[in-house]
């Protein structure tokens, strides 16, 4: 059985923020991947973890309640489909919760989603270059079908497509952050040199004494450097 | 600790060129996976993200490429008495001239700093400054590039551009340093290679400038040292407003048009205003 070509490229268009392109916030985009992946992929559930930056929580997401507590579970465990293919970069294909390998390796993941009333389990990195920023699981019952090989090719599109989008978003926010920090940078040098101009003439300081005088008030009043030399280039503040 | 002097700097030129040429390396090859999947799939989607990570290749490309040509440029300083070659020289030669300068603009579009590859554009970049129009600074407010050449100079520009071709341009090219959402400045060229500025080289060069010199992971702003954010003009600033009981922008304004109409360089006349050889109040 083959998944019709235009429902495919809908999931895509989804996924890259629909037909206006105005691109999906980070949980839009990894709670889409989970809602539209177990029609497409014909399994129960999905769920999706997103992890682009190191330091900032991963996100997750489920196309039912079941998949997305354990989703949040997983992360909170360390332990699962999801996050073991998220550190090895490489799909995991189905495993069954019920087996002795799954037990071992996620001995409190395998009951839990046992208990929820999943069966079995593939999982597929959000791979973006060469790093992982995340993962695509998919979860089955115990009726359902083993994921087929080209199902798995499809949901491994799917994943590295939600990968570059995530990047994507990162990069520009990480971008507009860089352009405000040297914009700032750049305002503050110019009103605190202005500040060193108008303190070293009001008190008759060299322009160094005339900085020590602004960064002492600075650092006794607990204020930044450029706050207190725009209150004094503005003649509200005069210190001395 | 990195090893300072020409040796220590043209060895962080080479590192920041290898890095620049790994990234666009890396983008190569996402874009190529794009065009895999855009085959197999026939979805466009694919084919645009493909062009995204093949226009980032070139960026890093280009930024690589500039990085070794600032690297083997210091290489071949001979005379440490001189300043080192500014890293816009290797911009300007890129360009297939010898003057290029690069302005970062504020939000009303004008200058908080320059840099420039050699006297002349420097120069351009202080007329452009003092007289609050230019090249720069029409490329920055109307987001797009801006060519000048010949007679139309003067007509465009009527103070700028009598005094910038007196500095012997006869033509001008200004681009937007462009952000995803924003402009940093412009990058001024004059007396481009002909055909150049309509280039894919022209877009790269700009692109890498924006993505890697200024905001990318190797990013500095300060253009390896070769960035002036006119301190002492703006010491001068603070001064003269307190003598000249002026809120600063008043003295500054004073400031430039002194420098305009004794014909001296504004950093020049901040300068004695600031060692106390000159009053403007």
């Amino acid at each position: 059985m083959t998944t019709p070509a235009q429902q495919i490229a809908d999931v895509f268009v989804e996924l890259s923020g629909g037909t206006a392109g105005a691109p999906l916030e980070v949980p839009e985009l990894l709670s889409t991947l989970a809602r539209c992946s177990p029609r497409l992929l014909g399994v129960r559930a999905a769920g999706a973890v997103g992890a682009v930056d190191d330091r900032a929580e991963p996100q997750v997401a489920g196309s039912e309640d079941g998949a997305q507590l354990l989703n949040q579970e997983a992360l909170k465990w360390r332990e699962g489909p999801g996050a073991d293919s998220r550190r090895s970069g490489r799909p995991l294909p189905g495993i069954a919760f019920d087996g002795q390998a799954a037990r071992q390796r996620w001995p409190r993941y395998a009951p839990r989603a046992l208990e929820l009333g999943y069966a079995r389990a593939a999982a597929f990195p959000l791979r973006t270059g060469e790093r992982s920023v995340g993962a695509l699981v998919l979860l089955g019952s115990a009726a359902d079908a083993p994921v087929s090989e080209e199902k798995a090719a499809l949901a491994q599109s799917l994943a590295d497509f939600t990968g570059l989008v995530l990047t994507r978003d990162h990069e520009l926010h990480a971008s507009r952050a860089l352009s405000s920090q040297l914009e700032f940078a750049l305002n503050s040098r110019v009103i605190i040199e202005q500040a060193k101009g108008v303190l070293a003439t009001r008190h008759s300081l060299t322009m160094d004494g005339a900085f020590a005088l602004l960064r002492g008030h600075a650092r006794a009043h607990r204020r930044l450097l450029s706050d207190v030399a725009h209150d004094i280039v503005e003649g509200r503040l005069d210190l001395g | 600790m990195e090893k300072r002097g020409p040796s220590g700097t043209a060895a962080a030129a080479r590192r920041r060129a290898a890095g620049a040429h790994r990234r666009a390396d890396r983008a190569e090859a996402l874009a190529a996976q794009q065009e895999h999947f855009a085959e197999k799939t026939g979805h466009p989607l694919h084919l645009r993200l493909a062009e995204t990570h093949r226009k980032a290749a070139a960026a890093h490309r280009s930024s690589a490429n500039l990085q070794d040509a600032y690297a083997r440029r210091l290489e071949s300083w001979q005379s440490p008495a001189d300043p080192p070659p500014p890293f816009m020289s290797v911009v300007a030669d890129a360009c297939g001239t010898g003057s290029a300068a690069l302005a970062l603009l504020g939000s009303d579009h004008s200058q908080l700093a320059v840099a420039a590859s050699d006297g002349p554009s420097r120069a351009a970049q202080d007329l452009e400054y003092v007289l609050g129009e230019g090249p720069c600074r029409d490329a920055a407010a109307g987001r797009c590039r801006v060519t000048v050449a010949g007679p139309a100079i003067e007509r465009r520009w009527p103070g700028y551009g009598s005094a910038v071709t007196a500095l012997g341009f006869g033509e001008v090219v200004a681009v937007p340093l462009e952000t995803p959402d924003g402009c940093l400045g412009s990058l001024a060229v004059f007396d481009p290679r002909p055909g150049i500025a309509r280039s894919a080289v022209f877009a790269e060069i700009t692109e890498a400038l924006v993505r890697t010199v200024l905001l990318g992971p190797d990013a500095d702003p300060e253009l390896y040292g070769g960035t002036d954010h006119r301190d002492t003009v703006h010491q001068a600033a603070g001064m003269v407003s307190v003598q000249a009981r002026c809120p600063v922008e008043d003295a500054l304004a004073l400031i430039k048009a002194k420098a305009y109409a004794d014909g001296v360089p504004v950093n020049e006349m901040a300068r004695r205003i600031v060692h106390g050889k000159l009053r403007l109040a």
